[in-house]
C-alpha cells in the first residue's frame, strides 16, 4: 500500500518538473552568499536576475544557492535583511560560480531611507505559518533579566504561546509543549530551558538564524506535531579575531571567534553563567549561604572549507543547571549535544549535506538524610545520521531530498539507595528505539501567480529489546510480561506524512496560501503536573503505546502596504489529533517501572484564527498579534468520554510589541501581552478523611486560571558605535506596572479559622528591574 | 520518592523568585454530596469503627453533616459476621470485634438505599524496636526558620524480608492525634533495619512531653489511598499535579473513603 503511493508520487513528481525542463539552452549560476566583514554565510539571502521578472531564490541553511537560466547576459543582484544589496552582471555562456559578499549597513536607522530591497516575502515564498527570527530585531525587546531571548521573542508571535511563568514550554496551535521539535544545529535539544524557564538554553550571542514552522512542516523535517523550532549556530569569523559579551546582574557573557586558516576556516566560543548564587553566599542566612543555583552554558563550532565544493563543520553545545543545597540535596540536569557535518556539491545543481548527531539529555539528583544517600540518574540518548540532498533543477523547480536514521536510548531513572551500609539499586528498565525517515519534496512555480511544495515524509519507529514490555489489562495490572533480547524488534510503527502547501499570489501586494500536512510522534514527555520540571520523562512509542498522529489543514492570506512598510496577514488552522496522551486520576509518571499503565489515550482537536499587523521599518516598528483558539481532547474515562479543554486551551492570546528609535543614540520598546488562564482542575466540594480536609473533585480542566497581562518596558543606549567597537547598556523592567499575575492557585485550610478552606493565589514577579552592559570588539 | 520532581520545583521557586501569595476569592461550582465512609479493623480489642458523613460545597464550613440509621455488617473471611451500632450521629462501633491478622474482612454499608462494599486484607504486625529522640535547627531544607531548636522522634525497625510490607505512622502527643498522614513503603529497604522520623520540621515537641508511636501494617489499597490523600491536601507550591483525582477508594458503588484492616504496635518515649 505504502509502496504502491510512493511509486505514485514520484511518478506525479517526475511529470512534474519535466513541465518546465525543455526548451533554450540553459545554465546554471551558484555560489555562496556572505557577510562580508566576518565571513559568515547569509542564510536566506535573496538572488534576483534583473532581466527575468519573478525570478529568484534564496540560499540555503548553508548560505548555497543555485539557479539555471537561458543563456544570455544578466545582472544577477544579491539582497540580504539589513546588507545593502550588490550586483554582478555576467555574460552566461557556461555554469558559472558568483559569490557575494555583502556588507552590514552602517545603522539600523538607515533602512528608513534605504528600501529598495525585497520586502515582500511574506507573501511571496511558498510557506506559511512559517517565522524566521533576525536576531538583530529581537534585540531591543525588553525581557527578563535582560537576556534577549529567541524563544521568549516567538512567543510574543501569534499561534505560539508561552506555557506561563515559571514554565520551560511553548504551546503551538494547541500543541503541547513536547510536540515542538527543537534542534540547534540539527541535534535536538530536548530541553530548551534554563532555570525552569526563566532563560532559554539558546544564547544569542551565538545563533544565526531562528526558522520556525507552526503551520505545514517541511518533508525534511519531522517526529514532532507542532512546530519546528530550526536554529543555526554562527561559524565565526574567518577574517580576524573579536571578542564580545555582556554583563548582567545576574549573568553574564563572553564570546570570541576568528580564523583558523584565513578565509577558509573559523572557529567561534561563547558561553554564560548566572551568578544569583554567588549573592547567595554573602546571606548570613546558614539556610541561603549553602546554596547552590546557576547554569552555565557553552556554545562552540568550527568550520573548515576543504575546497569550493567540500566543506565541513563541527558544533556542539553543553549546558548545565545546578542547583542545591549543602550536601543534603542537590539536582543538575543539562543537554550536550554534538553535531559533525560535511556539506558536499555533487554538481553546481546537487547540494548535499552529511551530518553526524549526538544529543543527551540528563539529570542527576543527590539526597542526604541522616545515614542515608540516594542518587537518581536518568538520562535520554541519541545518535542519528541524516543525509539530505538539494537538486535546484531550474529556476521553477527544486526537489529535496534524502533520509535520517536515529538511535535512541532512554535510561528512564536508576535510584541507588545507601544506607546503614547497605547499597541497593532500583533500575527501571531502559528502552531502545530505532527511528528512521525518508523524504522527498518539490517546490514547483507553476506560472507568475502559483507555487506549490509538496512532499511525503515516510516515518518508521521501531519499539526494540532488551527489556521486559508489559501487557496491561483496564485498570493497570500486568497480564504479561514478554522479554525480549538486544535487537529484538518488540513492535514497528509506519506512518506516510504527506505535506503540501500552495501560494497564490493575487496582485503585487497580496497572497492566499492553503497547506495540509500530517505529522507523527514517537517520543512523548511525561507532565503530570501543572509546571513543568527538568525530571518530566520521555518515553518512546511501544506496545501500549501508539504514535500520535496530527493532521493539519490552514489557510492563509498575506497582503502588506505602503512598499511594504506594513505588513498583515491572518491564518486559520483546523487540527486533528490521534493517540493524544493524558493520565488517569492520580497518575504517577515519576520513577514509575509501569508509567504505560498510567496513561489514557484519545482523541484531540485544535482550531483557531491568528492575526499578525508587522509595521517593519521606520522610527516606529513592532507589531500586533492576537489568536483566538481551542484546544479540546476526548478520552474516554476522563470527563464522561466528552470533549474537554486541554491544559494549554487559551481563548484569547494577544501581544503588543512597539519599537521606537529616538535617536542614533536612544531606542525604547515596550511589550504587552495578555492571555486567557489555563484551563485547569479545581475543587467543587470537600470532604473529610483520615484527620484531613480533602478536596472533591467532578470535573477535569472545568474551571480557568485568571486572565494573565503584562507590560515590560526596555531602553537601549547606544554608548559607542564603530567600526572597531560597540559598547552599549540596556535597561529594563519586567513587569512594569506590577501585575499579580497567577502562577499557581492552591486550595487550602484558613490559617485564621480552621472551619473554612481558602483559595490562595501564588505570584512569581512584580517588577524585575534588570541592566546589562554589552561590548563588542 | 513519588514526588521527587515536585519537592524539586518547590526548591528551585523559592530560591530564584521573590513570590508573594494572597488569598482570591474564585467561584467555584456546587457538587452533589457524596458518601464518605471511614472505617478500620485493627488486631486491638475495641478498634471495629466506621464513619460516615457527607461531602459540601467548597465554599462552605469545614461541618460535613454525619450519616445516621445505616445498616453495616463487618465479616472475615472464616465466616464470622457481626453488625456495628451507631454510638454517635454516624459513627458506628463493634466493642467486641477484635480483627486477626492475616484474615479477610468485608464491610457492608447499607445506608440510603444503597450498599457499598469493601475488601481488606489485614498484614502481620510489625514491632517497633526503639524510638530515638533527636533534635536539629530548622532552615536545613528549604530556607528561613532562624536556627531554632526543634526535637524529633525517630522509630527504628526491622522490616520483614521477602514481602511487600506498607506502612503508616500515627503519632499520638500527649494523647492529641498529629493529623499529618506518615505512610511508607519497603520499595528498595526490604529486610533492611528502617529509620524513619515521624516529626514534622517544625515539630514544637519539648521535654516532657509523651508521644506513643503507632506502626500501622496496611494493606496495598490503602496505602495508596493515604498516599493520594496526602498529596491532594499537602497542597504544594510548584509542581501540583495538573490531574487531581479523588483518591481511589476500595468501596464499591462510588463511595469515597476507605476500608482498612491493619495490625498495630505501639511504643512510648518520653521526651527529655
Amino acid at each position: 500500500m505504502i509502496k504502491n503511493k510512493l511509486i505514485l508520487f514520484f511518478l506525479l513528481f517526475a511529470g512534474l518538473s519535466s513541465l518546465t525542463a525543455m526548451g533554450q539552452k540553459k545554465f546554471t549560476i551558484s555560489g555562496y552568499v556572505k557577510d562580508a566583514k566576518t565571513g559568515e554565510e547569509l542564510i536566506g539571502a535573496t538572488i534576483i536576475i534583473k532581466e527575468i521578472a519573478s525570478t529568484g531564490t534564496s540560499t540555503n541553511a548553508y548560505g548555497f544557492y543555485s539557479i539555471t537560466i537561458p543563456e544570455g547576459k544578466y545582472t544577477v543582484t544579491s539582497q540580504f535583511i539589513g546588507y545593502q544589496s550588490k550586483s554582478e552582471t555576467i555574460n552566461l555562456i557556461q555554469n558559472s560560480k558568483i559569490d557575494f559578499t555583502l556588507e552590514e549597513k552602517a545603522s539600523n536607522l538607515k533602512e528608513v531611507v534605504v528600501s529598495s530591497e525585497r520586502k515582500d516575502d511574506n507573501v511571496t515564498a511558498t510557506q506559511m505559518g512559517m517565522d524566521k527570527i533576525n536576531i538583530k530585531e529581537i534585540e531591543n525587546i525588553p525581557v527578563i533579566f535582560g537576556e534577549k531571548d529567541v524563544l521568549k521573542t516567538l512567543q510574543l508571535t501569534p499561534g505560539i504561546k508561552s506555557a506561563g511563568e515559571g514554565n520551560s514550554g511553548f504551546y503551538v496551535r494547541g500543541g503541547t509543549a513536547d510536540q515542538n521539535l527543537i534542534l540547534l544545529d540539527e541535534a535536538t535539544v530536548y530541553n530548551a530551558s534554563h532555570l525552569l524557564g526563566f532563560f532559554s538554553v539558546f544564547n544569542s550571542d551565538a545563533i544565526k538564524d531562528v526558522m520556525f514552522y507552526k503551520g505545514t512542516q517541511p518533508a525534511e523535517f519531522g517526529g514532532r506535531l507542532s512546530s519546528v523550532l530550526d536554529i543555526k549556530m554562527q561559524d565565526g569569523n574567518d577574517k580576524k579575531y573579536g571578542v564580545e559579551g555582556g554583563i548582567g546582574i545576574i549573568s553574564s557573557r563572553l564570546k570570541v571567534e576568528g580564523p583558523i586558516v584565513k578565509n577558509k576556516g573559523s572557529f567561534t566560543i561563547s558561553g554564560r553563567r548566572t551568578y544569583a548564587d554567588l549573592f547567595l553566599k554573602l546571606s548570613k542566612d546558614t539556610s541561603l549561604n549553602k546554596s547552590r543555583l546557576y547554569f552555565y552554558d557553552i556554545n562552540a563550532k568550527a568550520n573548515y572549507e576543504i575546497n569550493g565544493n567540500n566543506k565541513i563543520f563541527l558544533s556542539g553545545y553543553f549546558g548545565r543547571d545546578v542547583l542545591g543545597f549543602g550536601s543534603r540535596f542537590g539536582i543538575d540536569w543539562g543537554n550536550a549535544t554534538a553535531t559533525l557535518r560535511w556539506n558536499h556539491l555533487f554538481s553546481e545543481k546537487i547540494f548535499s549535506n552529511t551530518s553526524i548527531i549526538f544529543s543527551n539529555y540528563n539529570y542527576k539528583i543527590h539526597l542526604e538524610f541522616s545515614t542515608t544517600k540516594a542518587q537518581i540518574i536518568s538520562r535520554l540518548q541519541d545518535w542519528n545520521l541524516k543525509q539530505d540532498y538539494q537538486y535546484y533543477i531550474n529556476s521553477k523547480n527544486k526537489v529535496k531530498f534524502g533520509f535520517n536514521s536515529i538511535y535512541h536510548k532512554v535510561i528512564p531513572g536508576v535510584v541507588t539507595r545507601e544506607s546503614d551500609s547497605t547499597i541497593r539499586q532500583l533500575n527501571l528498565s531502559n528502552k531502545f528505539a530505532w527511528e528512521n525517515a525518508l523524504y522527498v519534496s518539490h517546490e514547483i512555480k507553476i506560472g507568475k501567480p502559483f507555487s506549490i511544495e509538496y512532499g511525503v515524509r515516510l516515518s518508521s519507529f521501531s519499539a526494540m529489546g532488551p527489556g521486559d514490555f508489559y501487557t496491561y489489562d483496564a485498570s493497570g495490572n500486568i497480564t504479561d510480561t514478554a522479554k525480549y533480547t538486544k535487537w529484538r524488534f518488540v513492535k514497528t510503527f509506519f506512518n506516510l506524512e504527506p505535506r503540501l502547501t500552495m501560494n497564490y499570489i493575487l496582485g503585487e501586494k497580496s497572497s492566499l496560501k492553503a497547506a495540509y500536512s500530517r505529522n507523527v510522534q514517537n517520543l512523548h514527555l511525561l507532565s503530570n503536573s501543572t509546571t513543568d520540571n527538568p525530571t518530566d520523562m520521555w518515553i518512546p512509542s511501544s506496545n501500549n503505546v501508539k504514535p500520535e498522529i496530527a493532521d493539519q489543514v490552514s489557510l492563509g492570506y498575506f497582503r502588506n502596504f505602503k512598499d511594504n512598510m506594513f505588513e498583515f496577514s491572518t491564518e486559520v488552522y483546523y487540527k486533528y489529533l490521534q493517540n493524544q496522551i493524558d493520565y488517569k486520576d492520580g497518575a504517577q509518571t515519576t520513577l514509575n517501572e509501569n508509567v504505560e499503565s498510567q496513561l489514557l489515550f484519545g482523541k484531540g482537536r485544535a482550531y483557531g484564527v491568528e492575526v499578525f499587523f508587522k509595521k517593519k521599518y521606520g522610527k516606529i516598528t513592532g507589531w500586533v498579534g492576537y489568536t483566538l483558539s481551542r484546544t479540546e481532547k476526548k478520552i474516554a474515562g476522563v470527563n464522561g468520554g466528552n470533549y474537554y479543554p486541554a491544559k494549554q486551551d487559551r481563548t484569547h492570546d494577544v501581544s503588543i510589541v512597539c519599537m521606537y528609535q529616538i535617536s542614533k543614540k536612544w531606542n525604547v520598546s515596550a511589550t504587552w501581552v495578555y492571555y486567557t488562564g489555563n484551563a485547569v482542575t479545581f475543587p467543587s466540594g470537600k470532604y473529610q478523611v483520615a484527620g484531613q480536609v480533602v478536596n472533591y473533585y467532578t470535573e477535569r480542566n472545568g474551571y480557568r486560571m485568571l486572565a494573565y497581562h503584562r507590560l515590560d518596558i526596555g531602553a537601549t543606549w547606544q554608548i559607542k558605535k564603530n567600526a572597531k567597537s560597540e559598547q552599549s547598556l540596556n535597561i529594563s523592567c519586567y513587569n512594569a506596572y506590577g501585575r499579580e499575575n497567577a502562577y499557581s492557585i492552591t486550595f487550602q485550610q484558613d490559617p485564621n479559622d480552621p472551619t473554612k478552606t481558602q483559595a490562595v493565589q501564588t505570584t512569581l514577579f512584580r517588577w524585575v528591574p534588570s541592566i546589562t552592559y554589552n561590548f563588542k570588539f | 520518592m513519588k514526588r521527587f520532581s515536585i519537592i524539586v520545583s518547590v526548591i528551585i521557586l523559592v530560591y530564584i523568585t521573590t513570590s508573594c501569595t494572597k488569598v482570591v476569592n474564585i467561584n467555584l461550582n456546587s457538587s452533589n454530596p457524596k458518601l464518605i465512609i471511614e472505617s478500620g479493623i485493627s488486631d486491638q480489642a475495641g478498634s471495629c469503627r466506621v464513619q460516615l458523613s457527607k461531602s459540601v460545597n467548597y465554599n462552605e464550613s469545614n461541618v460535613f453533616p454525619p450519616v445516621s440509621g445505616a445498616n453495616i455488617t463487618i465479616a472475615d473471611n472464616l465466616g464470622n459476621t457481626i453488625t456495628l451500632s451507631e454510638t454517635s450521629a454516624g459513627i458506628y462501633t463493634a466493642p467486641l470485634f477484635q480483627g486477626v491478622a492475616g484474615r479477610t474482612y468485608t464491610l457492608t454499608v447499607n445506608a440510603e438505599g444503597k450498599s457499598y462494599t469493601a475488601i481488606s486484607t489485614m498484614p502481620f504486625p510489625v514491632t517497633i524496636d526503639t524510638l530515638v529522640q533527636d533534635s536539629a535547627s530548622s532552615g536545613g531544607f528549604i530556607g528561613g526558620g532562624g536556627g531554632k531548636k526543634h526535637i524529633f522522634v525517630w522509630a527504628l525497625f526491622r522490616d520483614p524480608t521477602g514481602i511487600n510490607n506498607y506502612y503508616r505512622f500515627v503519632e499520638e502527643i500527649n494523647h492529641r492525634i498529629n493529623p499529618n498522614i506518615y505512610i511508607m513503603d519497603d520499595e528498595l529497604r526490604d529486610g533492611t533495619l528502617i529509620t524513619r522520623r515521624i516529626s514534622e520540621r517544625d515539630s514544637t515537641l519539648k521535654a516532657g512531653d509523651s508521644v506513643h508511636i503507632s506502626l500501622e501494617s496496611i494493606d496495598k489499597n490503602v496505602f495508596t489511598y493515604y498516599d493520594m490523600v496526602d498529596q491532594l491536601s499537602g497542597g504544594g507550591f510548584g509542581g501540583q499535579s495538573a490531574t487531581p483525582a479523588n483518591p481511589t477508594s476500595n468501596f464499591d458503588n462510588g463511595a469515597f473513603g476507605y476500608f482498612s484492616a491493619y495490625a498495630v504496635k505501639t511504643k512510648l518515649i518520653v521526651i527529655r
